[in-house]
């Protein structure tokens, strides 16, 4: 989210004069979207999205999701990596749940972790953004400064040609953030809510993703290749809906890798 | 122009405009895409930190592979800072089928498409730089939901 755009003067000279009464131009009605080259294989949306979703199709108590123990600290890379999207994810829920001292602790937790993994630079300012938006209770800004932390971290990831361990961050965030949609749609089933799983394209992405990663083959890194594997068939219903027992079954296993996530083994 | 001020602007004004143009990068037309969003944001859209892009010839074509949520209202808007480039994004499911709302709109250097998913799943997301005096043009593509 943004709230200060890096401001441009062109760009608004240009956005001034044209207004934003342009209509679109004609479209092809269908296309081929397999002759197109992509520049991404699929945009991994972050937990809030979902969360989003959620929120629409009735109440949620967030707070009974808000988790802020310390957990441990790993010497593997790999194990941090997924730790740090898995604690991202619990901040977009502390927020959901409006709760301060929570988003506080969690903002800590991620700068421990992001030193740990050597990309800390880069989101101490975030960290202490955070801390200052809870104390306010900015709720839009502490998610947009998770948002950016994910972000920052993922890009120095990147900048040090880290590009699996910046997956596995997301990895971890979209992990934490299934088996909070399939906690909360087991508590009230819909098929609504069930609907918001239906993620294959993710599925198989993390999939490939994780196989071609075998220098990064520790147990909990398997234990999640094993369970993607179970969870797609769940998923990929075709025509017919996702049922409770699916759902069910997600949040089992997505649950028992949330804990091989945070816990040490 | 005076003469002394003519040989000022050759020596130092134009190497600087030049020398501008010449690091145009991905990041200056997110920010042209993030102008676009701006209004959005004010209209309770949350826009995303990451963004996406790289650079086109004139009439290429390229797509992002997203997943949306039914529930959620998605934009995405295109950016180039290539003054003079015309760009386009639309928004196709898995099937082929042009899938945005009517309000979705193309202007110049500016894009933007507007979904409501009817179904959570997997879109395509097909940007375009339609004309361009350069060889190749920057884009960068951000999306905003709530």
């Amino acid at each position: 989210m943004i709230s200060a755009f890096k401001i441009n003067k062109w760009a608004g000279i240009t956005l001034a004069v044209i207004g934003f009464s342009a209509q679109a131009a004609p479209a092809p009605q269908h296309i081929d979207v397999k002759q197109y080259k992509k520049v991404e294989d699929v945009v991994v949306p972050l937990p809030n999205e979902v969360f989003a979703a959620l929120n629409k199709l009735g109440p949620v108590n967030w707070k009974e999701f808000v988790r802020t123990e310390k957990g441990v600290n790993f010497s593997e890379r790999p194990r941090t990596a997924l730790l740090l999207g898995n604690v991202i994810a619990d901040g977009f829920i502390a927020v959901q749940a409006q709760d301060a001292p929570a988003v506080k602790e969690i903002g800590q937790r991620v700068l421990s972790l992001a030193k740990g993994i050597g990309v800390g630079a880069s989101i101490t300012p975030h960290a202490k953004a955070i801390t200052e938006a809870a104390d306010k209770r900015k709720w839009d800004s502490v998610r947009q400064e998770l948002d950016r932390t994910q972000s920052s971290v993922q890009g120095a990831m990147n900048e040090l040609q880290d590009q699996k361990l910046s997956q596995l961050v997301s990895l971890g965030g979209w992990l934490r953030g299934t088996q909070i949609l399939t906690a909360v749609v087991s508590k009230h089933f819909t098929q609504e809510g069930a609907e918001l799983l239906h993620q294959p394209d993710l599925l198989r992405y993390f999939g490939d993703r994780l196989n071609s990663m075998p220098e990064y083959s520790v147990p909990v890194v398997e234990s999640i290749k094993r369970s993607l594997v179970e969870v797609r068939p769940l998923i990929e219903t075709g025509n017919r809906p996702i049922s409770p027992d699916a759902v069910r079954k997600i949040n089992e296993i997505t649950t028992r890798l949330d804990g091989e996530i945070v816990t040490r083994q | 122009m005076n003469p002394h001020r003519q040989v000022i602007f050759i020596l130092v004004v134009m190497p600087l405009i030049l020398g501008a143009t010449a690091i145009a990068s991905v990041d200056d037309a997110q920010s042209f895409a993030l102008q676009a969003a701006e209004p959005y944001v004010r209209e309770g859209f949350q826009v995303r930190e990451d963004y996406w892009g790289g650079d086109l010839a004139a009439g290429e074509k390229k797509a992002v592979r997203q997943q949306l949520f039914k529930g959620n209202e998605y934009w995405f808007w295109l950016g180039t800072e290539v003054r003079r480039a015309k760009v386009s994004v639309h928004i196709y499911d898995k099937e082929g089928k042009l899938i945005e709302q009517p309000d979705s709109w193309q202007k110049g250097s500016y894009a933007a498409a507007h979904v409501v998913p009817t179904s959570t799943d997997s879109y395509f997301i097909i940007v375009a730089i339609e004309e361009s005096p350069e060889e190749r043009t920057h884009w960068a593509l951000v999306y905003g939901f709530r």
